[in-house]
């Protein structure tokens, strides 16, 4: 039997993360979650395989959620990376493209089009590995 | 199968100037680069489906503004190796998403020198990833 698709939803708001949790399960996802980069990180340390990582910037910090998606960057094999901010900058923008994180969605965040995406990026992952 | 086969890289430039088109086209060639031109949309669509690209430079816009980032996703969906630059009016939060979105490496101004364009896009081609692998269970700091 196929295994079900991980998914790591990281935002420090809690509703948001439960929501979208909500919403992918019901996608048929296996959803954990952190409500902030230091979680996040112990998460992906912890050697939890996902196939897709979602998540936002401003959380202890400004910016922070790069750190998570740094992280999950550094991983093998490499999940498909998602940064959701209401507060989108050059500077914060830049980094991300830098970085090659996969996809960027802006606050509020429409959910087919992240469902859409991630299920796109995560097809495209299995085909390149 | 040849040398030559194994090891003549492959540029993709699609821009609406023939100016712009053969100045990018020389820098490629004199660093060793077949270097297929398109001027619109159809046009790249069919050199994609002809070659094999190692690198690509798009404008952001070909026939109407913003045409060109969709072109570019094409791309680095079908040779998701490929380093994609695209060449824009202006860098804001919307290029930069669209950049991110469309799995583009790298975004450049339209003023910026051709040579320097394909310098850059070449220097990253072979610095590779940044961040090298890590495995699950690995300290991550």
């Amino acid at each position: 039997m196929a295994r079900q698709p991980s998914l790591l939803i990281v935002d420090d708001e809690n509703n948001v993360a439960l929501t979208l949790k909500m919403v992918f399960e019901r996608e048929g996802y296996d959803v954990l979650t952190a409500n902030s980069c230091a979680g996040a990180l112990k998460i992906l340390a912890d050697g939890h395989v996902f196939d897709a990582v979602i998540t936002d910037l401003n959380m202890e910090k400004e910016n922070i959620g790069l750190e998570v998606a740094r992280a999950a960057l550094r991983l093998h094999p490499k999940p498909a990376v998602v940064v959701c901010t209401g507060y989108a900058s050059i500077d914060n923008s830049s980094a991300a493209l830098q970085m090659k994180v996969d996809y960027m969605a802006t606050k509020p965040v429409d959910l087919d089009e992240l469902k859409r995406a991630v299920s796109r990026l995560m097809a495209f992952r299995n085909e390149k590995q | 199968m040849s040398d030559t086969l194994k090891t003549t890289k492959t540029a993709l430039i699609v821009h609406a100037d023939m100016s712009v088109l053969s100045a990018f086209q020389s820098s490629f060639v004199s660093k060793g680069y077949v270097a297929i031109l398109a001027r619109d949309l159809p046009t790249a669509l069919l050199a994609i489906t002809q070659h094999f690209f190692d690198v690509a430079v798009i404008s952001s816009r070909l026939a109407e503004g913003g045409d060109g980032w969709p072109l570019a996703g094409v791309v680095h969906l079908v040779f998701p190796k490929a380093f994609v630059g695209v060449l824009t009016p202006e860098t804001n939060v919307l290029t930069l998403q669209a950049a991110i979105n469309n799995g583009v490496t790298q975004i450049f101004d339209v003023s910026s020198n051709p040579d320097q364009v394909v310098t850059t896009l070449l220097g990253s081609q072979q610095t590779g990833p940044t961040t090298p692998p890590v495995e699950p269970g690995a300290s991550i700091q």
